[in-house]
């Protein structure tokens, strides 16, 4: 362990190589003894790590150490423990390892859709059939085809939660420390610097809790998405676009991000001289990806073709998907291609349920905080349809367009949080775990030119916690109170945000020319804060009204939809003024410029 | 004002008690049961009864303080769940039981957390101690003991450190020694580093230090006053209702076996691995094997251990030996009676009680590691020694927790506390004044190494080869394998004291 003012001792040379513009920024000076101090815990945990930087030594610690934390969340509930007659999201993804692995590849998507029905994409499917090979051999009753429903065997839970961790870390982990370091070096951020955001971001409380508690394999789709944006950062825009069919191969959600995907890229062959020759290896590198992503699902088609075996309709007694019947060519069922037509379809139909409402349960948007006050079930299914793609689009559109027009690597974070909040907002079945997705970039934002300085500390904090918040009723039903609490504080002391700390928001630890917050910030921030603790003692304590059981829901969803609104509008903003679109005195550069 | 050393104590203690809470639902051994039942009887009978009570087979066996220190435990769990104090509720274990017990243990260590901080504000090199006061406060063995497997160690260890403090200031020598018999009414396993607080005390403090033969009087009084007051707190209601026979037999029960259920890695754990051994080999060299011990050594069972070729250990053997080396240690004390020496001398008769004492648990090996890391950092001659100390105790503590969901968190926070505390000790180790032993170095690379391997074949191959077949194999070579370890710390550290 050393101490921080170890720097001060060493030559000229070193101390500018490891605090860098930015790095200065962490540590205050007391105005009491003179000394100097870490801004934040998080700082004074890697303070050894400035004067002792071995990455050899360095990473392994912080993956031990973030690898514990989930593994301890792990003791915990999770979604459907002791549920009977369903389960939840465990008994979900045990039962598509399990259909996998017993059932051809035709079957997978049409096998008793009431139990569980795999309705995730392809490489999800691929996933669960690795791991369902390697669970049986671990141990065979695991998964055996339908009498393995409902298991909850201690065993079968260590091998599941463990798949969970491993695929995060063969996936998320390098994924986020690439894109972090790459992101890092762009905009001439130190090394120390870096090694505390990459800190900061595997321990997201949310993250944690929704993979590890809750229990989903988002950080696998997660990680593609950094991958494919660490492609960006380094202008690999071919690995990019594998990287995002991979994501959206794996879950759907990643659909957030492909307006901006797709914007940056088209602006890259447009911008600053239009390039055919890029723009044709995009498009077939896509296509071509995206072909060999379903080429498993129609192999199984052909196979039972050839061999003549019955249709995954009659061997399963599945009807055919509507969406087949409403193509504007009619193919008969004889025909060569019906299979295939049929497999791609059913998939489609799995895939994205338009049948379902228009938001899931008690989500933090637009659509759910409207429905508070003007019950929006009334309407037609598509006219709702209509209006949710209008204004998704309407949202998304700045920050594709400025990403068109301008597509340079420092926006990359912001434009995909603003697109993805903006999906988050307003668009058609939404989960309150997809708060994940927009959270995820902006973040990342953490390993940025004046990322742990005090503006985008206290806003990228304010939208962790805030979705950690209201990801709190979800995990309340599912025994993860206290690793919610636990998690969540750790983070926030660590990052010194309030509730723990409220030094962001309060003059007197500032470091000297680093511009503070307007007080407008200072007062929504705080004013949102204390409507959560507010919230907790409330929920704790008081019961609802007869007449309104959820009263404390919805005002959850109203707070985080409100709270979410902002963030939106934040990023957009940020974005705008450091595209160089907006001159704007409330939010002012930061001093150290954007590249 | 110092300069302050980041992370901070308490900034450790903040993360580390987050991950604690985290482990609340982990596995807990019977030990949780056990002061779920002392709290019961502390709360529901009369002070009379409390060494009678027998309802639950894990009848108070810990001195008085420890009983009244439950008492007071029993009061707050009033409040929390009632139905955990009944004294035929066995085995309950509600949440909020849970959560209370596990959160004591967590509280508790903030003693621990006031030693480390006084320790650490009063020494002279702080960056090194202060590393050796974060090393204690992570030590994968009071995670593994305290927070897992359920005991209350930290709070123990804790009081320990601070009279090892107090006892390095001559002033404070007093107040050293009434906590050290305060300590001993909490729990008797201390009686092992009694023999070094004896000498040291009597040669400092009740004798002259120009003569050992004049008696410092008033010295001597008020120490004897002060031991005979704590004692009198501790056990004088039991004298008074005459049940200290009673209580003896609770506190020293002589009808165990020479080897505990899991083999503690001392001297006893290498001679019944060589008793194995020869089995195989005794037919080649005409050695007799007894057919009844074949069968029979301890296989994680309590018992007496048989042996098949080697001849039996009797308890009195290992009183004699371990008295040996503890006076080894103690004559040079006596002769110089330096703090340095006070402490040195208290770790080797840590070890001695370790590696020679009948019946000895491998949780006991805490008694040896905790003051040792405080000395780690001297020069690199100790940190040598402590080496393989510090892979082998831990390792050795590996048993104690078999379930696979616990698997990760054991290996992964040990692993990462000797990736974390062995480079850091090895960059804060000043050099030797005087040469270092070359074998000494050697041997600490050579058993590192091993340690992976080994560790792999325990935890998966013996599994996959063997299946149940075999089961003792992997826990008598993680224990041979650490008391190699401890034997081989235990000898460099002997030859490190006697040399300096």
């Amino acid at each position: 362990m050393s101490s921080l003012n170890h720097n001060s001792h060493k030559p000229r040379r070193k101390s500018r190589e490891l605090g860098s513009a930015a790095s200065h920024g962490l540590l205050y000076t007391d105005p009491v003894t003179q000394e100097k101090k870490p801004l934040f815990p998080l700082v004074g945990f890697l303070g050894p790590a400035k004067v002792t930087i071995s990455k050899w030594i360095i990473f392994p610690i912080i993956l031990m150490v973030v690898g514990l934390f989930r593994w301890a969340t792990t003791f915990w509930g999770y979604s459907g423990h002791q549920k009977p007659p369903m389960f939840g999201d465990f008994e979900a993804q045990r039962h598509w390892m399990e259909l996998t692995i017993h059932l051809p590849v035709s079957q997978w998507y049409f096998y008793d859709l009431k139990w569980w029905g795999l309705d995730y994409p392809p490489l999800t499917a691929y996933h669960s059939w690795v791991l369902g090979k390697i669970g049986s051999l671990v141990n065979p009753s695991f998964f055996e085809l339908d009498t393995s429903r409902g298991l909850e065997s201690e065993e079968l839970k260590v091998f599941m939660r463990a798949s969970v961790l491993l695929s995060e870390y063969a996936v998320y982990i390098p994924a986020a420390i690439s894109f972090m370091r790459r992101f890092s070096h762009s905009q001439g951020v130190g090394k120390w610097d870096f090694l505390i955001a990459v800190t900061a971001v595997l321990m997201q409380p949310a993250t944690i809790l929704i993979d590890h508690g809750h229990f989903q394999y988002n950080t696998v789709m997660l990680g593609f998405v950094l991958a494919s944006m660490s492609g960006l950062m380094a202008d690999n825009l071919l690995w990019s676009c594998v990287w995002f069919i991979a994501a959206l191969g794996f879950k759907q959600m990643a659909l957030f991000f492909a307006p901006a995907i797709f914007a940056y890229l088209l602006g890259k062959c447009v911008f600053p001289k239009f390039s055919f020759g890029r723009l044709v290896s995009i498009a077939v590198t896509t296509i071509v990806s995206f072909a060999i992503l379903c080429f498993p699902l129609l192999l199984g088609s052909l196979y039972n073709y050839r061999r003549g075996l019955p249709l995954p309709t009659t061997a399963t007694g599945t009807p055919p998907p509507p969406l087949l019947s409403d193509l504007p060519f009619d193919i008969p069922d004889g025909s060569a291609i019906y299979p295939f037509v049929l497999q791609l379809s059913q998939a489609h139909h799995r895939i994205f349920p338009f049948a379902r409402g228009l938001f899931e349960d008690k989500v933090a948007n637009l659509w759910c905080a409207l429905h508070t006050f003007h019950k929006l079930h009334i309407y037609p299914s598509a006219l709702l349809q209509h209006v949710s793609l209008a204004l998704t689009l309407l949202l998304i559109l700045p920050p594709c367009i400025i990403l068109f027009l301008k597509p340079q690597r420092s926006s990359i974070p912001l434009a995909f949080a603003t697109t993805a909040w903006g999906f988050f907002l307003a668009s058609y079945q939404v989960h309150e775990k997809n708060v994940l997705l927009p959270l995820l970039p902006m973040t990342v934002l953490l390993s940025g030119s004046g990322g742990l300085a005090l503006r985008l500390r206290s806003w990228i904090g304010f939208a962790n916690i805030l979705a950690a918040w209201t990801l709190f009723p979800l995990l309340n039903r599912d025994g993860l109170a206290v690793p919610y609490v636990v998690l969540t504080l750790l983070w926030a002391w660590l990052l010194g945000l309030p509730p723990v700390s409220w030094h962001l928001y309060l003059p007197g630890r500032r470091v000297v020319d680093e511009p503070g917050l307007h007080w407008a910030e200072a007062i929504i921030h705080s004013a949102f804060y204390i409507a959560m603790v507010g919230w907790h003692i409330c929920e704790a304590f008081i019961a609802p009204p007869y007449n309104k059981p959820d009263l404390w829901v919805v005002l959850n969803v109203l707070i985080g939809a409100a709270g979410f609104s902002l963030c939106y509008t934040w990023c957009l903003g940020m974005l705008m003024v450091q595209s160089g679109y907006w001159r704007n005195p409330f939010l002012s550069k930061p001093k150290v410029k954007f590249q | 004002m110092p300069e302050a050393i980041y992370p901070t104590l308490v900034q450790c203690a903040i993360v580390a008690g987050a991950f604690k809470v985290l482990l609340f639902p982990a596995y807990k051994s019977t030990d949780f049961e056990v002061h779920r039942n002392w709290l019961a009887i502390t709360h529901s009978l009369p002070i009379q009864n409390w060494y009678y009570e027998d309802t639950s087979e894990w009848t108070l066996d810990y001195p008085p303080f420890f009983a009244y220190f439950e008492w007071l435990l029993s009061q707050c769990a009033r409040w929390v769940d009632p139905a955990m104090l009944r004294i035929d509720n066995l085995n309950y274990d509600s949440w909020s039981t849970v959560a209370f017990q596990r959160s004591t243990v967590i509280l508790t260590e903030l003693v621990l957390v006031y030693a480390l901080h006084r320790i650490t504000a009063s020494s002279p090199t702080k960056p090194t101690t202060h590393t050796a006061a974060l090393s204690i406060l992570l030590s994968p063995g009071l995670l593994l003991i305290d927070h897992l497997h359920f005991q209350y160690n930290s709070l123990l260890y804790g009081l320990l450190l601070l009279s090892l403090h107090l006892a390095h200031r001559p002033r404070s020598l007093l107040p050293s020694a009434l906590l050290f018999a305060a300590l001993l009414c909490f729990k008797h396993i201390y009686l092992y580093l009694a023999p070094a607080y004896f000498v040291y005390l009597l040669r400092v403090y009740v004798l002259h230090p120009g003569s050992v033969v004049r008696i410092r009087l008033a010295n001597a009084v008020k120490l004897g006053t002060g031991l005979l007051a704590v004692f009198a707190a501790a056990f004088g209601p039991f004298a008074y209702h005459g049940q200290i026979p009673q209580l003896l037999t609770r506190l020293f029960p002589f009808s165990r076996g020479l080897c505990h259920a899991y083999w503690a890695p001392n001297v006893w754990a290498m001679y019944s691995f060589t008793d194995r051994v020869l089995i195989f080999v005794a037919p080649y060299l005409g050695l007799q094997v007894d057919p009844d011990a074949v069968n029979s050594v301890t296989r994680g069972r309590v018992g007496d251990t048989a042996f098949a070729v080697l001849p039996p250990i009797h308890p009195r053997t290992t009183f004699l030996l371990t008295l040996t080396f503890m006076l080894i240690p103690l004559i040079k004390l006596f002769a110089q009676p330096t703090a340095a020496n006070f402490h040195g001398a208290l770790i080797l008769c840590g070890y001695a009680s370790f590696l020679f004492g009948w019946h000895v648990h491998e949780k006991a090996i805490l008694l040896v590691l905790i003051p040792f890391s405080l000395l780690a950092l001297k020069d690199r001659r100790y940190l040598g020694a402590f080496r393989p100390l510090a892979v082998a105790g831990h390792v050795a503590l590996f048993p104690l927790l078999f379930t696979p969901h616990e698997f990760p968190i054991k290996v992964v926070y040990t692993v990462l506390w000797l990736v974390l505390f062995l480079f850091a000790f090895d960059r804060l180790a000043p050099v030797s004044p005087k040469g270092r032993v070359f074998f000494l170095d050697r041997f600490s690379v050579l058993y590192l190494a091993v340690a992976i391997p080994l560790i792999c074949y325990c935890a998966v191959v013996h599994e996959l080869v063997f299946g149940t077949r075999l089961e003792f194999l992997p826990l008598m070579f993680i224990s041979s394998y650490s008391a190699l370890g401890v034997v081989g710390s235990w000898l460099g550290f002997m030859v490190v004291y006697l040399a300096d």
